[in-house]
């Protein structure tokens, strides 16, 4: 069966003058590492819908300090997945948008999702009229599972799902800007970097023989970050934001920059475009 | 050595030439930059009138400075970018840089050099897979001109403080930032541990050069804050003068800056030497202070202009002190004690009182103006990126500046960021790099059993 | 990532435009790729190899041939059902099954070269040898490599789709094989159909290793000593235990041995490399084999519980055919809609045999209801290899 495809595409080819196929021999090697990469994201969304039930109850129960002890962990698996889950525009800006996005800011009704609750219960210390936010946003997430579970991932977000979540986080993350109100950031970064990581290390295989400086230079920049994160290590999370000193603000910053561009080539050296 | 000397402006008084001619045209011929030198009067006189008559979109490419290919040579006693004429293009970009080791700082400054030396004198980046991000951002077309692109790297305190093995080696004068009486000091675009000083004849030139460094280098250097600026292009005056450009408060600026023209001046005011007490690797760098300035431009214009000339210390119109009658006239201080003429308290009158002794405190200014958006109340932000050279920073900047404070002026200016670095002894030639001396000394300073 | 927001939910456009550039490169590829389709779907380009299954061997027992499309016709001159398979190592290359005595079968195969096995009649037969040699055309093949980008999407999908029906199955016998060792004969009856369904709806892979097949899903008719045969194994052998037997004592190994070939079966799923036409060719066959075979003959000879089988293998074939679905190019007429038509009647064959939560038992089926849902299921077949054939997987 595969033979006659085989024969087409020479034939092809020979009529063509037959650079175009020149360099894709191996590209159905990513079909593991994608396999496996839809297993993770399943499994975080799984995680994202039973934490946010959880999160969301506590916020309807009108416990503050239940609901600020659930928002950052909930929050870790929707960042793990963060390029696939922006597949659906309408889905990210309801679950993940920030104040900026709306004229006038916290104070236009249309701004939903994370971090509405976050302003209310932080800025406001209060669950006053975050009810049917809640709802909306349980509601949101449980439809993300929906779509993504039955989707073929195209391999190009996955693969480059690596670079956009460093791009994201050296864009506006490294300021501080994305959890302002509970400063809760670290977390935040420890999900992309484990979301970015963990597609490296699914297709590390493929780049290992070939260019194994290349390999070394992003586990060791990965390391980097793992080291820096660990030191706000606190319990099961992180310290606030405010914590991050200087130096390793910059260590960080030189890192994410670094892997946002070297891992911005993993899709051109696996094939893709 | 011989790369120094090409630097050199031929005459004192083209300097004006060079510093306007850089915005025009450098003529696409000039092979050599001896002949660049050469050439620079006559490339500002350019014709541009071949498009009046000639229908164009907004949207097209200005086409009056058409030739990007002069350039300034890299390699150097100094580095370029400082008694280099002023083009019309200039941006300070301030990073902080991550290296741990001097081996770290090493190949820090090897691939800054290589960057540079690239960019400065223009070439064609590599081809790619275009499966891959291109090796180069494209925005001056495939092929890099060199467009008179210096690019100036300095250090700043920062660098040396928080590296033990590098802090016997800081130079003498090189100190953090602080506070001037006025001074309103922004930490988001306050020093950092190296500068790269960017002039070229287009913003983009530089805005091209400052992404490449980024793109290539983002293990080795974060970038801290930048801040562009620009000076206005004149054309020459019918007896080939070349006038100061104005900033935004409408003045002439530079009108009694030292001739960097003049050798033996250069040396006293801008070079380190073994006399100065510096560190031998410091020898052929220089003192650096950066300044960002808001003017309060919307204040100033409600000014009325005796009063603006009375702070400044000049005529607006003309530029001329008021002891003299053109800007190039020196302004004479010894026959108003009282500053009857020119107020004790003017602009000019503090900064250079022109007094015996006051020729220590001489300094190569070298600013752009800067303009950038409107502020929260609805003002315009824009005021003057001042960058100047010395040999001692504490003889030169810090002193002029403390004299300053409290002049009249402070009521329209509000410096907001900047900082002091120190400027690196020139790369010599291909194969030595920026920095070597520093690196160097720290090396010979590890193997010594003391 | 702002410029991916307007792009919206559907990924699977961007493939299947890359799938498009593809075919219309492919449309002017003239000569050898018209000849591969039409010759497939003519069916008798190549020279018919004909081979003779007999109650002990197959004549002739070692072939050899040069590497590209064969077309085989299969005579049964035993006295029983037989099959007859190609197998490279232990995967099924193609196959037929349920060969009535004394008729023939015609099966075509594209085959690269290399040593092949075949299995003839019984599975107590000795295994005949293929061998294929090299020529200039594979040769050529070998040497390029297809664009293969647009199937990585749906085939990593299909691999998941592997691993959670590969977990449930696992799960799905250890339940069963506990039932049995507790002695729980109802609780295991209940438990026996529920247990076969994540196995059915991955048959299409599955049915590719001879070993774990003939191990998990071995019928009494296809061996010598029938239920008394020590090959007798898996699930049938459980069903008859149940169902027929009416005990479990004699299970509790054959139960263990089953969940052990199911973690088997898992592993291999995991770990197997899947290549494009695995999806709808892969669904084509499954599709083909039932309605040739198991439809009309039936297979759980003692339950009675095939309709929930085949609904669980016409699962598997949905999935993998809606995998490939967006793929199909936009200059394919109708191909799609008539795909969603030809699994739609598939599925109200079988919904028409509905009874309460599950349906009739399949003894009450008689031969033209079962060639009906065989009808439907072998249409889906035929246009499963259309699109096989539009996606040039051939």
């Amino acid at each position: 069966m595969r033979l006659k495809y085989l024969l087409a595409v020479t034939a092809l080819m020979s009529t063509l003058g037959g650079t175009a196929y020149a360099q894709q021999n191996t590209t159905l090697d990513l079909v593991e590492p994608i396999a496996e990469y839809k297993i993770y994201v399943s499994e975080k969304l799984q995680q994202l819908v039973t934490d946010t039930k959880a999160f969301t109850d506590a916020i309807k129960a009108g416990n503050v300090d239940k609901a600020k002890s659930l928002f950052a962990p909930t929050r870790m698996s929707y960042e793990a997945i963060e390029p696939i889950a922006e597949l659906f525009s309408d889905l990210d800006a309801a679950i993940d948008s920030r104040a900026d996005d709306y004229e006038n800011g916290e104070k236009n009704p249309e701004f939903p999702g994370f971090h509405r609750l976050e302003y209310g219960l932080w800025e406001k210390n209060s669950t006053d009229g975050l009810a049917p936010i809640a709802d909306k946003l349980l509601a949101d997430v449980t439809l993300l599972h929906q779509r993504i579970t039955d989707m073929a991932l195209p391999p190009e977000k996955v693969v480059g799902g690596a670079a956009a979540l460093m791009e994201e986080v050296a864009a506006t993350k490294i300021s501080g800007e994305e959890d302002r109100y509970s400063h809760t950031d670290l977390w935040d970064f420890k999900g992309n970097f484990d979301g970015s990581e963990k597609i490296f290390i699914l297709v590390r295989p493929l780049i290992e023989k070939n260019d194994p400086a290349f390999v070394k230079k992003v586990a060791d920049n990965f390391n980097t970050v793992g080291t820096t994160l660990a030191k706000y290590k606190s319990g099961d999370g992180y310290q606030s934001y405010d914590k991050l000193t200087d130096d390793d603000r910059k260590v960080l910053a030189s890192a994410v920059n670094t892997l946002a561009e070297d891992l911005a080539t993993l899709r051109g050296k696996l094939g893709l475009n | 050595m011989n790369g120094s000397d090409d630097r050199l402006p031929p005459r004192s008084r083209e300097r004006r030439h060079f510093l306007l001619g850089m915005g025009a045209a450098a003529g696409g011929a000039l092979a050599a930059p001896a002949a660049l030198a050469a050439t620079q009067a006559n490339a500002q006189t350019q014709d541009r009138a071949g498009n009046a008559g000639t229908q164009h979109h907004v949207t097209d490419a200005p086409t009056g400075d058409a030739s990007t290919e002069g350039r300034w040579p890299f390699y150097g006693d100094f580095q370029q970018g400082i008694i280099t004429p002023r083009p019309a293009a200039g941006m300070i970009a301030a990073f902080d840089v991550i290296a741990k080791t001097p081996k770290d700082l090493e190949g820090l400054f090897r691939m800054l050099t290589e960057r540079l030396a690239f960019l400065t004198q223009g070439g064609r980046p590599p081809d790619l897979d275009p499966k891959l991000p291109p090796a180069d951002s494209g925005i001056l077309g495939p092929v890099v001109a060199p467009d008179n692109l210096t690019a100036t790297v300095s250090v700043g305190a920062s660098l040396f403080d928080s590296r033990d093995w590098l802090k016997p080696l800081k130079p003498r004068h090189l100190q953090r930032m602080t506070r001037f009486r006025n001074d309103a000091l922004d930490a988001g675009i306050c020093h950092g541990d190296i500068a790269v000083q960017f002039c070229a004849n287009r913003p983009d030139t530089n805005i091209h050069a400052l992404r490449d460094v980024m793109k290539m280098m983002p293990d080795k250097l974060v970038l801290r804050w930048k801040q562009e600026g620009s000076v206005p292009v004149i054309p020459p005056r019918p007896d080939g003068r070349v006038e100061s450009a104005r900033n935004f408060l409408g003045f002439r600026d530079g009108s009694a800056n030292p001739d960097a023209g003049d050798r033996a001046l250069m040396q006293r005011i801008l070079w380190i030497d073994g006399a100065r007490g510096e560190p031998a690797w410091a020898e052929r760098g220089t003192y650096q202070a950066i300044r960002i300035i808001r003017n309060f431009v919307e204040r100033w214009d409600r000014t009325p202009l005796g009063e603006q000339e009375r702070i400044m210390g000049r005529r607006k119109s003309s530029g001329a002190p008021f002891t003299g009658t053109t800007e190039f006239d020196a302004p004479h201080y010894a026959g108003d004690p009282h500053g009857t003429v020119t107020a004790l308290d003017a602009h000019i009158r503090l900064a250079n009182p022109r007094t015996t002794g006051s020729e220590k405190n001489l300094i190569l200014r070298r600013p752009f103006n800067y303009s950038n958006g409107v502020t929260k109340s609805g003002q315009l932000e824009q005021g003057l990126l001042f960058i100047c050279y010395q040999a001692d920073l504490e003889a030169g900047f810090i002193t002029v500046q403390r004299r300053l404070d409290g002049e009249p002026l402070e009521e329209y200016l509000k410096p907001i960021g900047g900082g002091y670095f120190f400027v690196l002894p020139g790369a010599r030639e291909p194969g030595d790099y920026l920095g070597r001396t520093l690196v160097e000394a720290v090396r010979a300073g590890n193997a010594s059993p003391t | 990532m702002s410029d991916e927001r307007g792009a919206g939910p559907v990924p699977s456009r961007l493939m299947r435009l890359a799938v498009v550039g593809a075919a219309c490169l492919a449309v002017a590829s003239g000569g050898l790729f018209y000849y591969a389709t039409v010759s497939r779907q003519s069916g008798n380009a190549a020279a018919v190899i004909k081979v003779e299954v007999g109650a002990k061997a197959c004549t002739p027992n070692a072939l050899t041939l040069p590497a590209g499309r064969h077309v085989f016709e299969i005579h049964n001159t035993s006295d029983r059902p037989v099959e007859w398979e190609i197998l490279d190592g232990i995967m099924v290359l193609e196959e037929r099954e349920n060969i009535v005595p004394g008729l023939r079968q015609t099966l075509a195969a594209n085959l690269k070269p290399g040593q092949y096995q075949i299995t003839c009649g019984l599975l107590s037969n000795p295994r005949g040898s293929l061998t294929v040699t090299a020529n200039a055309a594979s040769d050529a093949a070998a040497a390029t490599g297809p664009d293969l980008k647009a199937f990585i999407g749906p085939l990593s999908e299909y691999k998941v789709f592997l691993a959670m029906q590969g977990a449930s199955l696992v799960a799905a016998t250890e339940k069963l094989a506990e039932a049995v060792k507790s002695g729980d004969l109802e609780g295991a009856r209940a438990l026996y159909e529920p247990s076969r369904l994540p196995y059915r709806r991955v048959e299409a892979v599955a049915m590719r290793w001879a070993d774990l097949q003939t191990a998990i899903d071995p019928v009494a008719d296809y061996l010598e000593r029938r239920e008394k045969d020590d090959h007798f194994t898996g699930y049938h052998r459980l069903e008859y235990g149940l169902f027929a037997a009416n005990e479990t004592a004699s299970l509790v190994s054959v139960a263990d041995k089953l969940v052990a070939d199911a973690n088997e079966l898992k592993a291999r799923m995991r770990s197997m490399k899947l290549a494009p036409d695995d999806l709808s060719g892969g669904a084509a066959r499954l599709a083909r084999r039932l309605a040739d075979g198991k439809i009309e003959s039936g297979e759980n000879a003692y339950a009675h519980s095939d309709l929930a089988d085949l609904n669980a293998s016409l699962t598997g074939i949905a999935k993998m055919a809606g995998l490939v679905r967006p793929l199909i190019p936009d200059g394919s007429g109708d191909l799609a809609q008539e795909l969603d038509a030809r699994l739609k009647a598939a599925r109200l064959s079988l919904d028409a045999l509905k009874s309460g939560d599950g349906y009739v038992a399949y003894d009450k089926v008689d031969v033209a209801g079962r060639r009906t849902i065989a009808e439907t299921f072998r249409a889906l077949a035929d246009t499963l290899d259309k699109v096989s054939n539009r996606l040039s997987l051939g």
